[in-house]
């Protein structure tokens, strides 16, 4: 094993294990501060560390202070108190560990050696995905029965009953995906995505299976635990369902984890459907050969977004209300010279890249690092999705979710196996 | 007899909203419209930055309580315990003693109002037959760190200043 070796190992290892708990924060953020301006209110903004607020995301610090050090209660009824505290164990860690198939960038092709961009490299792709997002639900159900409590026992059942609803549906959709792509693999499904269909359109999952991307999405709603299929937790009905009986950091790797498990299935939705890391109409051996103008797009392309950001900044970061010299309006003014100094580095990162030799090893690292950027912002896309349809949509009661599920999703995902099949063999 | 019968119409039969998904795009955007909007200009969400921005208290609106006074000083109550007697939560103890300025018989020495157990409903006003207290003050955040602090006397009732003017209050009804 080379040096190489052992640093790519570490880079892709730590982003499949990072990434999914940075994202904890970003998301919980987005999720508040979006629920705040979908509903004309402005979401957490007050906590500060020496007046910078960040937006808002200083809240998380907070909320994360106050849950550690939070009193941890285990209720003395509990007569399984290891299946109890395991339970949370079990959502955090399936929902971690679930991402560590996905793709984040093209095969990186370096000094003669082919190393794929995933935390493990393995072949078994979406059917470990399949297999662990299947496994968490076993986390609620144990930790709503291990509860010894009413309200636990009832959104432990409907968990299971969820189950029961969602999971053939999904996992006949992506049989139909599997179908078109020919393999399970999720990096040759994100390369196959990259090629052009009639020459123009991006050969997305989305276009070439657009009834599979429904039922996809409406079974990860439901598989992430998320409205309108959260009916596990029903706080307006059943408290809090299975989480009642759970305080302090318990709690907070069930919070977590459901955040870890919405960033997870977006990131799935992402390499399934909307190509992964692919950039439209820029596969990984253009980036490569034409690198430097690509280069120079970005680096005329950021100071002008960045710009437009300044200008957005300046106009909302100011209290709206009669105040003798805005802390505000310094505290903005010091995020843009900060965002600006960003800017400053990244445009000398892509200076480096313009004057070096074309084609060489630097080209495909800015190929993998420009990949990693689009692979992220889809998923952050995906992310405001599932807020966005959070604070729009009313929940669905656990009967209406099964018949949804056996009557509706089920024939559509048989339907679309069979006109895909049909499609697939005329076509080839 | 007939009573008017308003036949409402049921939504939710015809197919588009049978799918569901068209109804749920339409709803999205609606959300999405909102959200954009606050997102462009944030000045335009439908918030009150409290506390630097306070609420406009209406004279009708029932704030702490406060005991009037005549033009002397002299506190208007008579210790008559109708407020007392008419208190749901019975928070307020009254203790009567001689009048000595000649006005009427009898004055409060002793006037506690229990803020903790009040529930703000007015009816010692209404039932005060002096206009000898009113809820008039504006206060409406009253915090205390501790139990017994949360009890005020007569002192503190007849200093607070009513916050509107006797014209305006009067045409709340009072």
């Amino acid at each position: 094993m080379s040096l190489l070796d052992i640093v790519l190992i570490i880079i892709r290892v730590s982003f499949g294990a990072f990434v999914p708990l940075c994202f904890i924060a970003f998301c919980v953020w987005m999720e508040r501060r979006g629920a705040g301006f979908f509903q004309d209110r402005s979401g957490p903004n007050r906590a500060n560390i020496l007046g910078f607020r960040a937006a808002g995301l200083v809240q998380n610090l907070a909320d994360a202070a106050k849950l550690i050090f939070k009193e941890d209660v285990v209720p003395g009824h509990i007569k399984h108190k290891f299946y109890f505290i395991f339970a949370p164990v079990i959502v955090f860690f399936t929902a971690v560990v679930s991402f560590a198939v996905v793709p984040f960038a093209d095969t990186l092709v370096l000094g003669g050696k082919s190393y794929v961009m995933q935390a493990i490299p393995t072949d078994i792709g979406i059917l470990w995905f399949l297999a662990l997002a299947g496994f968490a639900v076993y986390g609620i159900i144990l930790a709503g029965w291990s509860s010894t409590n009413k309200y636990g026992m009832l959104g432990g059942l409907r968990a299971a009953a969820q189950v029961i609803s969602y999971e053939i549906p999904m996992g006949l959709a992506v049989v139909s995906l599997l179908v078109v792509y020919g393999t399970v693999n999720l990096s040759e499904m994100a390369q196959f995505q990259g090629q052009l269909l009639f020459g123009f359109i991006p050969m997305w999952g989305v276009f070439l299976q657009p009834l599979g991307v429904i039922i996809f999405i409406i079974a990860a709603f439901a598989e992430a635990n998320r409205t309108p299929f959260d009916l596990a937790e029903g706080e307006s009905e059943i408290v809090a369902g299975f989480h009642v009986e759970y305080s302090a950091m318990k709690f907070a790797v069930f919070f977590m984890g459901e955040y870890v498990a919405m960033f997870t299935s977006s990131a799935i939705i992402v390499t399934l459907f909307f190509g992964g890391y692919q950039i439209p109409w820029l596969p990984t051996a253009t980036l490569v050969a034409y690198a430097k103008p690509v280069a120079l797009a970005v680096m005329l392309l950021l100071p002008v977004i960045m710009y437009y950001f300044a200008g957005w900044i300046r106009k909302n970061n100011v209290s709206h209300y009669d105040r003798p010299n805005d802390p505000r309006k310094r505290e903005g003014a010091v995020y843009i010279k900060i965002l600006w100094g960003v800017v400053a580095i990244m445009e000398l990162f892509l200076l480096i890249i313009l004057v070096s030799p074309s084609g060489g090893s630097l080209a495909r690292i800015f190929a993998a690092e420009l990949q990693i950027s689009t692979f992220l912002l889809k998923t952050t896309l995906m992310c405001f999705v599932y807020v966005w349809v959070r604070w729009t949509l009313p929940r669905f009661r656990y009967d209406q979710l099964q018949k949804l599920g056996w009557q509706t999703l089920l024939p559509l995902s048989l339907l679309n196996i069979f006109v895909t099949s049909a499609v697939v063999v005329a076509l080839s | 007899m007939g009573a008017k019968v308003k036949v409402i119409q049921r939504k939710g039969e015809s197919l588009a909203e049978k799918i569901y998904l068209v109804e749920v795009f339409k709803g999205m955007k609606t959300t999405l419209d909102h959200f954009l909007r606050n997102l462009r200009d944030n000045s335009k969400l439908y918030v009150r930055h409290y506390p630097e921005q306070q609420p406009e208290i209406p004279p009708r609106w029932r704030g702490r309580h406060r005991l009037t006074t005549h033009e002397d000083g002299s506190i208007k109550c008579v210790a008559c315990f109708m407020c007392q007697t008419n208190c749901p939560a019975q928070c307020i103890m009254i203790e009567a003693g001689e009048r000595q300025d000649g006005r009427e018989e009898k004055i409060a020495v002793r006037f506690d109002i229990d803020l903790i157990e009040c529930i703000y409903c007015g009816y010692c006003v209404e039932a005060c037959p002096k206009d000898a207290i009113r809820m008039d003050t504006g206060i409406f955040s009253v915090v205390e760190n501790s139990r017994e602090a949360m009890m005020i006397n007569i002192e503190e009732l007849a200093a607070t200043p009513g916050a509107f003017d006797e014209e305006e209050y009067k045409k709340g009804g009072a």
